[in-house]
């Protein structure tokens, strides 16, 4: 009976190790965790939902809601390696504050810059319904032209000529030609390189003046696929910065 | 008593090692459904891989179709404008009648064989079936409900979160599995059976006016309602002139594109005899007005369809043998097919008596 319960004994460590064995030969590379924070701003100032501030244009603008679609994150590390992380999409709003907080598992000490795609890629636009951040309860999908918003800003403008004052930009379209995903590459500053956390800053006045000029007084909402919703895209598509100090 | 201790240890260790072993899914065995493709048909189009036909996704889903608090007031289920006895279009009716008394825009088509449809609605807006119910559950001249609404109403309902469980392995009750269970119930809604299908067959012959309309529907007709689906899913303008209290521009709605101007998706013409009245808006209320409109009535534009340029020439004849085999594509056995009837009214699903012409 001891031999019994001595092999069996060794049969559980053996198996219990080799475990520990078989995990250590899937991370051989040193994976560490990297946390975005992201911020928004309008001219240089904190956003804040539903008070007065004034857009680069010069118009009065108070702004309600701004939210975007980022996924399809990669690295790239000093030696120019670029590796893809895992498939994540994520959800960041202005309004809740817990999701202006990502946390990234990448690979390597040190890296370079960081790229990802703002907006939600066409796979996912054409494969049903999807759960968590792509879940359509976000309020981030059209149901009558299948496909995801990437980006919406939305807000009152006393220049709106459009009932109640509104602006609204839904900016979505994932078809050739229509495409408003657009890939955001980020260098990191030297002294960030190592860094555990990252704060990466959208200014919101690129939305109206990053490539062309965006006039609420022209053009205060946008709502479908279109050759506006890829202009404003173009704009917002400068919006990300990565502070240089903390 | 050595023994009995290296035992007891054994024992314990065991019992511990079993811990890990996952439970969760060991009573979880939906039976499967074979989806079978009709003789000469092609490949569906929809991914089953996503989404295997179970019995009890199929229940779930019909519970779903049938159920009326899936409407923002409780009155309007799918079932509602969606009528068995009307191959699933609303019954008589050019329009459908919504929350708050409000209509819709456009006339509720016939559902079946949606499994080779790519696209649905009649602008092609939506890309794939499981997002299709969200469409009208959000629409405010329809079910006009919110979907945190409809979530959190089926999850306080202890019947559903029993058939979410039977279906997808726990009660988890989100609008995926919502999706998903609708399309299990909405694929298996394959009419197959016609007249017009015996033939083909080999099980049945045409009378001599329904072999004349066949023939004369092969000349005329099969450009755009392609055998064997009677449609080719394409997006054509049929020269019905613009309704200016809606302005439905069609396809262009969703493309932008100017040539897509008022091009509607090629309705299938299976039951056609049941799914009046007609067109994208419902405005023919017989297939006479429908052979009217081709010949006389046609407006047309820029966008028309080429193959209308100078409208479709019919004759009374014609109209009258077309007329006697367009009626041999209704299919009863799947207008009455109990499993397709809500739920309690599996012996019900008998059409009303009044059909119109």
């Amino acid at each position: 009976m001891k031999t019994i319960f001595f092999i069996f004994t060794c049969v559980l460590l053996i198996s219990v190790t080799s475990m520990g064995f078989i995990r250590d030969g899937d991370n051989k590379i040193q994976q560490r965790q990297l946390a975005l924070i992201f911020q928004h701003t309008m001219g240089g100032d904190k956003l804040v939902l539903g008070t007065p501030c004034k857009n680069i244009l010069g118009e009065n603008i108070i702004i309600e809601k701004f939210k975007y679609y980022v996924s399809n994150f990669s690295v790239t590390d000093n030696n120019g390696q670029i590796t893809k992380l895992p498939a994540q999409y994520f959800l960041i709003d202005e309004a809740d504050p817990l999701s202006k907080n990502i946390i990234l598992t990448i690979p390597g000490a040190s890296i370079k810059s960081i790229c990802f795609l703002l907006g939600v890629d066409s796979i996912k636009n054409v494969s049903g319904v999807q759960t968590g951040a792509l879940d359509p309860l976000n309020g981030m999908f059209w149901t009558w032209n299948s496909g995801y918003i990437m980006a919406k800003l939305e807000g009152t403008s006393e220049v709106s000529a459009a009932q109640g004052h509104y602006f609204t930009y839904h900016i979505g379209g994932f078809k050739n030609g229509m495409n408003t995903t657009r890939m955001i590459s980020l260098e990191l500053p030297e002294k960030e390189v190592r860094a555990n956390q990252i704060t990466i800053t959208a200014e919101i006045n690129q939305w109206f003046k990053g490539k062309s000029e965006l006039k609420i007084t022209e053009t205060p909402v946008c709502h479908s696929p279109s050759a506006l919703a890829m202009r404003i895209a173009d704009n917002y598509s400068t919006m990300f910065s990565i502070n240089a100090a903390h | 008593m050595k023994l009995a201790k290296n035992t007891w240890v054994m024992f314990v260790i065991v019992l511990i090692a079993t811990g890990w072993i996952t439970v969760d899914n060991r009573y979880f065995k939906p039976r499967p459904v074979k989806f079978i493709i009709p003789p000469g048909w092609p490949q569906p189009v929809y991914d089953f891989s996503k989404n295997p036909l179970t019995e009890e996704g199929f229940v779930l889903g019909k519970q779903l179709f049938y159920d009326s608090r899936l409407s923002k007031d409780g009155n309007f289920s799918c079932g509602s404008c969606h009528q068995q006895f009307g191959a699933f279009n609303t019954y008589d009716h050019n329009l459908s009648h919504g929350f708050n008394n409000a209509l819709t825009t456009r006339n509720a088509p016939g559902l079946f064989n949606l499994a080779w449809q790519k696209e649905f609605m009649w602008d092609g807006g939506i890309n794939h079936l499981d997002l299709q119910p969200l469409a009208p559950i959000t629409a405010e001249n329809e079910m006009a409900e919110t979907l945190e609404s409809v979530t959190s109403k089926l999850r306080s309902d202890n019947q559903y979160r029993k058939l979410f469980k039977a279906a997808f392995g726990d009660e988890t009750i989100n609008y995926q599995r919502i999706g998903k269970a609708m399309s299990q119930f909405l694929l298996q809604l394959v009419s197959s059976n016609s007249k017009y299908d015996k033939v083909m067959r080999g099980e049945a012959s045409f009378i001599l006016p329904e072999q004349l309309g066949y023939e004369i529907f092969q000349k005329k007709c099969t450009g755009c309602h392609a055998e064997p689906m009677f449609t080719d899913f394409t997006y054509r303008n049929t020269g019905l002139p613009l309704d200016l209290s809606v302005s439905d521009m069609g396809r262009m709605k969703i493309t932008g594109d100017k040539n897509d101007s008022l091009k509607f998706k090629v309705p299938s013409l299976r039951n056609v005899a049941m799914t009046f009245p007609y067109g994208h808006d419902g405005r023919f209320f017989s297939l006479l007005s429908v052979f009217e409109h081709y010949r006389k009535n046609m407006v047309v534009g820029p966008t028309t369809d080429v193959l209308l340029q100078k409208k479709l020439i019919l004759s009374n004849f014609e109209i009258g043998q077309l007329t006697a085999f367009l009626y041999t594509l209704t299919d009863s056995t799947f207008l009455k097919d109990s499993r397709f009837a809500p739920p309690g009214f599996e012996n019900n699903a008998n059409p009303p008596a009044d059909i119109h012409q």
